[in-house]
């Protein structure tokens, strides 16, 4: 290669051009689920999903991609695969009534996480916990917990304990998120300079 | 950032008519309503299959568009603009995970995308095959390449399948500092000394051709087109996205003084649209073939990424981790 950069020049030649190894198909790692809340006094949404080889690292990755840039103060993950989700209804329906009612079967209860999609488009958002031995029996109990009757699209149900949460030390991540000004649009002001350039040259827009 | 231009031709596909008719009239009465579309729902395969190629290319032009502009991070004049060409570049590999996300809702796995990136199977935006030899090049992408980028982008986001407009919400709100912070950069060239302003000039003159060409062709309007459409998979011919973009920035690159290499470029008062000398079409497909400056280079340099990675992805595999389709 003969590029711009030395830093690629310097690439070529290297190992790495020639491996010729062919690549094993699809080595990719899983998926994982991530939420985010961005205040004290706002629930966790749903914002999208990182590929990790577990949930540690899927903390980590959700960490650079989903809260770079604006408000957030606790994150979480959870692996797709935990996610139970109703079926998907019209923006007017409601998925609560697609929900089959579920006999109680003995055995030990256990918190489940449940989220609201309430119109298409739009995030998942965490509405409220609820106690259950399977996640079908946490969407069954829902109904009557959390069902407003308006419209809800979609209902997710997550058990509590395949969740990887931020730990009350881990806040501090996100202490310096307001400091980075220079990522910010608010901090690039070039209209005085503009102005004045205008002024002195009083040029009449070039319509050749 | 982003050139829609070269996605909307030689898909070959099912027939709609092929298509289950209930379902297929269901689908379409949810966009009509303006009702989003998400990876649950019943959807027609060519709806399925133009949405997987536009995401996917618009994520590989995410990825090897933070390459020209990566190269000038350790020559950007001065701290400030350091930190702030590094945050850029980070956003937009960022948005490159994004868009991959949402393309694997349909279906495609992450990976398999990466591969047809890499072995030239998928394309991206075309602008990035051209040199940022100067700094001014540099300012020229991210001030005017990232607007014309939005312009697709904002039209992009009101279209129908949920999970790519979610995605594209989240990129438009990053990318307006990227916008302020590329015409900030260009007004300090623009006020500073002469050699400042020769060195914006010529940058814009080398970029005005790629600029150009990077809302596409003229579309050949098909039934094809009017599905699509209707589908609110395309939002807007390309030269309605060309032209929206010379109405909101030619005035801007006037008002600082400098001239576009074109003779021709001239609002028309009667039809309110923009004239200009025809770009040339030819080289836009050349390059596009593979036969530009940076072709070879681009994708090198992404390989060579591929391959340096490798042992952080084997030293990270997990042999339980069984791979799903995402949800959202």
């Amino acid at each position: 290669m003969n590029s711009l950069d030395p830093r690629v020049n310097r690439l070529s030649g290297h190992t790495y051009l020639s491996s010729g190894e062919p690549k094993a198909p699809l080595d990719q790692f899983g998926t994982f689920e991530v939420f985010v809340q961005p205040k004290e006094d706002k629930p966790f949404q749903h914002e999208g999903i990182v590929h990790a080889p577990n949930l540690e690292m899927a903390f980590v990755l959700a960490k650079e991609a989903f809260t770079r840039r604006f408000l957030c103060i606790s994150l979480y993950v959870v692996e797709t695969s935990n996610v139970y989700a109703s079926p998907m209804v019209e923006g007017d329906g409601n998925a609560y009534q697609r929900i089959e009612e579920v006999v109680e079967e003995p055995g030990e209860k256990e918190s489940y996480e449940l989220y609201h999609l309430t119109k298409r488009g739009k995030q998942h958002v965490h509405v409220g916990t609820n106690e259950a031995r399977s996640p079908k029996e946490a969407m069954s109990r829902a109904k009557q917990k959390f069902n407003s009757g308006k419209g809800i699209c979609n209902v997710w149900v997550i058990r509590t304990r395949d969740i990887r949460f931020t730990l009350p030390d881990e806040r501090e991540l996100w202490n310096t998120l307001p400091e980075k000004k220079f990522r910010d649009a608010s901090d690039y002001k070039g209209g005085d300079k503009l102005k004045a350039f205008l002024g002195t040259n009083n040029q009449t827009p070039n319509t050749s | 950032m982003y050139g829609g231009g070269n996605t909307f031709e030689g898909l070959k596909t099912e027939s709609v008519a092929q298509e289950d008719q209930a379902k297929l009239g269901e689908f379409e009465d949810r966009i009509a309503k303006g009702e989003k579309i998400e990876p649950s729902d019943w959807m027609p395969q060519l709806y399925r299959k133009q949405l997987i190629r536009m995401i996917e290319q618009h994520a590989h032009s995410e990825i090897i568009g933070a390459l020209p502009e990566g190269t000038w991070i350790t020559r950007a004049p001065g701290f400030k603009r350091k930190m702030a060409l590094m945050a850029k570049v980070q956003d937009e590999v960022g948005h490159a995970q994004l868009l991959y996300s949402a393309a694997e809702t349909l279906g495609k796995p992450r990976e398999q995308m990466i591969e047809d990136l890499i072995n030239g199977k998928s394309k991206y935006s075309n602008v990035f095959n051209y040199p940022t030899f100067t700094w001014a090049d540099c300012c020229f992408i991210s001030w005017l390449v990232d607007a014309g980028a939005i312009v697709n982008q904002l039209a992009n986001a009101k279209g129908s399948y949920g999970p790519y407009c979610r995605a594209l919400d989240r990129i438009c709100a990053e990318e307006s500092f990227h916008l302020k912070y590329g015409h900030h950069c260009v007004i300090y060239l623009a006020t500073g000394s002469s050699k400042q302003r020769e060195m914006f000039q010529e940058a814009i003159n080398r970029w005005w051709p790629p600029m150009m060409h990077f809302f596409g062709p003229a579309d050949k309007i098909s039934t094809h087109t009017h599905v699509l459409m209707k589908w609110k998979v395309k939002m807007g011919t390309n030269d309605d996205m060309r032209n929206q973009f010379l109405d909101m920035y030619v005035p801007k690159v006037w008002e600082l003084g400098f001239t576009l290499p074109d003779p021709n470029l001239a609002k028309n008062s009667e039809t309110g649209r923009w004239e200009y000398t025809e770009p040339d079409w030819e080289e836009f497909k050349r390059v596009i073939n593979g036969d530009g400056p940076c072709n070879k280079e681009r994708l090198e340099v992404r390989r060579i990424a591929e391959e340096r990675g490798r042992w952080v992805r084997e030293a990270l595999k997990s042999p339980k981790a069984a791979y799903i389709t995402p949800l959202a």
